[in-house]
């Protein structure tokens, strides 16, 4: 008998019942909610940006209610007042409440994906669910799985006055007046539901740390003439030469930066996936990668705010329109022209916010490799520092012919202007 | 000439119209569901939330149309045509037929061996059967008689072609999604396949798989550049692959399979592809496919000639969108399954038909999603014509088939529907124009000259042609009789183009008839039995 006794606790002592980590909560429930982006149809990047933006402040906050080094973003995110708090004197255990606030938030956020979504949500709650209560007391699951869920509720109810809560038909109006007006925007697709310009409202949404969406206007872009020698076709020659004389290098780079809607992980989700490998190289603490995503969620989903304020502000035509009207009528673009209006670039305005983000969270030269797109046969590309990636991903727009290069220069610069308010929260005290 | 067109336009001001083109006849179809003595149901959760097809064959030489519907969990039914000709649709539940299966996806009719008595190639989740029919619409299984490993794959696809010299076709196989990765299913698509004959021309040699696959819901050999080899069109479904695309793989006989590339002309598309419709719908001489999708489908028309396998979409220009339901109410997205070109009013045009349906409780797409009826007008543009021509539903349909059930001239319409019954049309229209329909044989193992084109004359001097294939739709194929509407001509002319390359001679053919065209003779007006 007290053999057995002895094997049991020389059992329990090299194989203990170990409960997941913060860290692997984390990252478990980041990667799905990749995939769901992909494989959701209403989220264009726009939409992606602000699921992410929702998904890492539930999870800061689940870990900052718990953590006395982290500073909660109530008072500095807009409108964001209050947020339950944890018992006094009460236990919980860390793993637990994040994982309850992100199962809720994921099962809220993306509660309209498809059947195989639905699969992989249950899969993903019942398996995380199993794995953090491990070896703990039921009361402490209990009181911490309801705190976890109670936090998330609360953060929904804040994201259901945003403007940005219900997406109808993938996001396109069903109405809309189109300006008749020169130079300004009109459909590049064939597909009939792309008629109208995607998420026409969307730069009224309510931001996230930066005042409004016109926070960072623009200057706009060159002004439009059918005059050969201007600076307006001088600009579309730009693009179709450069189309027409890529290298395989520019065509690797505007395809591994295109994050279709789809198709990808979306522009927003590129940059989150690259920080998901980070974390895990670097062995970041849950209270470092927490607050990292939030921060580049915020940036991100305020990028996809103030590059659509701009877009309506000038509603301007897209290259392959130009080129074909005026330059090369057999022209065609390598990616997909975007439904919607030219200016700014919305990839480089949310990377440039990206890299602000990013830069003051983690340093400058701050170098990685991204893997984002191995599975799609789109290779590893190494980058020295964020800013190298977002100056990549913006001219990757001009090789891919969709953007006018003032388009993105312009966007990173709104970006710069962008991420500097995501950049300024205080997470860690 | 601007000039005089500008003049023109200011001499008539605003009272002069445009000659109006003639509207084109809308058929009617009576739903005959409750009498016609099917019931099948193609019932499952998620592994069955793709496929639900239905075969039509003559399984006993009477050259009416039998059904096999697939049943999912339920197992599959035959079902044995028992219409009048013209007469209401009658079908009776054959009993061990053979083909009882649970787990049934879909069907293709294809007589194998060559001996007259039309087979079956049974698509399932699991195990496909290879079913030799006895000319009495019973079958067995020849899985292990001709060599083929039926796998144990989420088979979706199908399509055949003889390859010169073999006398067993070469088979392809699509399938869908690993089924190991339920929760995680997004990258693990499963391996498309080919089976060519064995030296002997008595089995078939191993599996080759068709790598890179992605996810395939369609796949349709196809004589794309008229070369006389047709290559095999792949439609796969985004929502699983990664790196994927839609694809066309060139099988030259002998040769390992290649894909036509970006260099040779193929266009990066990528869709969530449902099926694959095809016919030379504007008289170019090339085949034109329609891809099935959510949201906007696809009309993709040749764009370089034969050349290059460079597709032009038109789906815009020639109203065929169908992004969303056209009636109902329900304002979102579409999801388009089975499609199919026919000439339904016997006008001697392609039209064409949308098999729709929620995949399964997808808030972002519509759920009350009308099937598409689509007729071709004289400009080549289409008109949506589903509810007027009686066809309306709300059902969750997935495989269907446009089909003359009855002999009468006019192609009836069968839909399988995922969760419910079946639902069938009977073409009760007394006011279409004339047709003819064919059925092709000539010496050889490819029997029903599986490959060939057919050619029409029609009125105004245009020819309605046809390829003779098997494959394509969603999951969904027929054998028998190709149906081609004739307009307002009492008789007409075809000829045929065999798959050896044989080029026949134009036949005189009167209106309204069935014929039975062999190589190198004279068409024969066809009688049951023949």
């Amino acid at each position: 008998m007290l053999r057995n006794f002895i094997a049991v606790l020389l059992l329990l002592w090299a194989f203990p019942v170990q409960a997941a980590a913060p860290e692997d909560v984390i990252d478990g429930w980041y990667r799905l909610t990749l995939n769901l982006v992909r494989h959701t149809a209403t989220y264009s990047p726009p939409v992606a940006s602000r699921a992410f933006a929702y998904v890492g402040i539930t999870a800061y906050e689940a870990t900052a209610s718990g953590n006395d080094h982290l500073q909660t973003l109530v008072g500095q995110l807009n409108e964001l007042k209050s947020l339950p708090k944890r018992e006094q004197g009460k236990a919980y255990d860390e793993a637990v409440v994040l994982n309850a606030a992100m199962d809720a938030a994921m099962n809220d956020f993306f509660s309209n994906t498809g059947p195989s979504g639905q699969h992989a949500l249950a899969a993903q709650s019942r398996l995380q669910k199993a794995e953090v209560a491990k070896g703990l007391a039921p009361d402490i699951v209990a009181r911490s799985d309801a705190y976890g869920r109670k936090l998330e509720k609360a953060i929904l109810a804040w994201s259901n006055t945003d403007g940005g809560a219900h997406i109808t038909n993938l996001g396109f109006p069903l109405k809309y007046e189109m300006s008749k007006l020169p130079g300004h925007w009109v459909p590049t697709s064939s597909y009939q539901i792309q008629q109208f310009p995607l998420l026409p409202d969307w730069g009224k949404n309510r931001t996230f740390a930066m005042p409004m969406g016109a926070t960072c206007g623009l200057p706009g872009p060159v002004p439009f003439s059918e005059d050969m020698n201007s600076d307006f076709i001088k600009q579309a020659e730009e693009v179709h030469d450069i189309r027409n004389g890529d290298t395989g290098e520019e065509k690797i780079i505007a395809r591994f930066w295109s994050d279709d809607p789809g198709l990808s992980w979306t522009p927003a989700g590129h940059w989150i996936g690259f920080i998901l490998d980070i974390a895990k190289r670097d062995h970041f603490t849950i209270a470092k990668t927490s607050a990292t995503l939030a921060r580049l969620g915020v940036a991100v989903a305020d990028g996809f705010i103030g590059c659509w304020h701009e877009k309506l502000v000038y509603d301007s035509i897209r290259p392959v329109t130009v080129i074909k009207k005026y330059i090369d009528p057999k022209w065609e673009t390598l990616l997909i022209t975007p439904p919607f209006q030219e200016y700014p670039s919305g990839h480089s305005t949310q990377s440039g916010a990206a890299a602000v983000a990013l830069t003051s969270a983690l340093g400058d030269n701050f170098a990685f490799d991204d893997a984002t797109h191995e599975r799609d046969g789109l290779g590893v590309r190494h980058f020295k520092s964020f800013w190298d990636a977002a100056n990549e991903a913006g001219v990757s727009r001009i090789y891919g012919g969709i953007h006018f290069r003032k388009a993105i220069t312009d966007g990173l610069d709104q970006g710069r202007c962008i991420g500097a308010y995501a950049a300024k929260l205080v997470m860690e005290k | 000439m601007k000039r005089a067109l500008s003049l023109s336009a200011l001499l008539c001001g605003s009272i002069c119209v445009a000659p109006a083109l003639a509207d084109p006849v809308i058929p009617q179809f009576k739903n005959e569901t409750v009498t016609a003595g099917i019931h099948s149901i193609y019932k499952g959760e998620w592994q069955y939330m793709v496929g639900g097809g239905v075969a039509a064959l003559d399984c006993d030489g009477s050259g009416k149309p039998a059904l096999l519907i697939a049943g999912g969990e339920n197992k599959a039914k035959l079902f044995l045509n028992r219409s009048k000709t013209g007469g209401a649709l009658k079908f009776a539940e054959a009993k061990n037929s053979g083909l009882e299966f649970d787990k049934v996806t879909g069907a293709y009719p294809i007589d194998i061996d060559g001996d007259g008595k039309m087979d079956l190639v049974v698509l399932r989740v699991g195990e496909n059967k290879i079913m030799r029919g006895d000319g009495h619409c019973h079958f067995t299984q020849m899985n292990k008689q001709w060599n083929i490993d039926g796998g144990d794959a989420w088979n979706t696809a199908f399509s055949a072609t003889w390859e010169k010299g073999n006398a067993l076709p070469t088979l392809a196989f699509g399938t869908y999604i690993d089924r190991k990765f339920e929760d995680d299913p997004w990258g693990h698509c499963t391996d498309n396949w080919l089976l060519r004959p064995n030296d002997k021309q008595d089995g078939y040699g191993p599996r080759i798989a068709l790598t890179p696959s992605y996810c395939t819901l369609s796949m349709l050999f196809t004589d794309w550049n008229r070369s006389g080899t047709p290559s095999l069109r792949v439609s796969n479904d985004r929502e699983y692959y990664m790196g994927g695309q839609e694809q066309m793989w060139k099988i030259l006989p002998g040769a390992a399979p290649t894909l036509y590339t970006e260099a040779e002309g193929w266009k990066y598309v990528r869709l969530w592809g449902m099926g694959i419709a095809s016919a030379d719908i504007n008289d170019s001489g090339y085949p034109s496919y329609f891809l099935s999708s959510m949201a906007d489908q696809r009309m993709q028309m040749l764009a370089n000639g034969a050349t290059k396998p460079a597709y032009k979409e038109s789906q815009f220009e020639m109203g065929t969108t169908a992004h969303r339901p056209y009636t109902g109410g329900d304002e979102r997205p579409s999801t388009g399954w089975h499609t199919q070109f026919e000439d339904v009013n016997n006008d001697g045009r392609y039209d064409l038909f949308i098999a729709k349906g929620n995949v399964d409780k997808m808030p972002d797409f519509a759920m009350k999603d009308p099937n598409n009826l689509l007729l071709q007008k004289d400009d080549g543009n289409f008109e949506e014509v589903g509810d007027k021509a009686g066809i309306l539903s709300f059902k969750n349909h997935r495989g269907a088939l446009l089909v003359d059930l009855n002999h009468d001239g006019k192609l009836d319409l069968i839909v399988v529907n995922r969760r419910e019954n079946i639902e069938i049309w009977q073409n009760v229209s007394t006011n279409l124009g004339h047709f003819v329909e064919i059925k092709l044989k000539q010496d050889g193992p490819n029997l029903n000259a599986v490959g060939a084109w057919i050619e029409v004359k029609e009125d105004g001097g245009h020819i309605m042609r046809r390829e003779n294939f098997v494959g394509g739709g969603h999951a969904s194929g027929a054998a028998g009789f190709l149906h081609f509407g004739l307009g307002s001509q009492s008789a007409s002319q075809i000829r045929v183009l065999w798959p050896d390359g044989t080029q026949g001679e134009w036949q005189d053919v009167k209106a309204d008839g069935f014929y039975l065209i062999e190589k190198n003779k004279a068409a024969k007006a066809w009688q049951a039995g023949d």
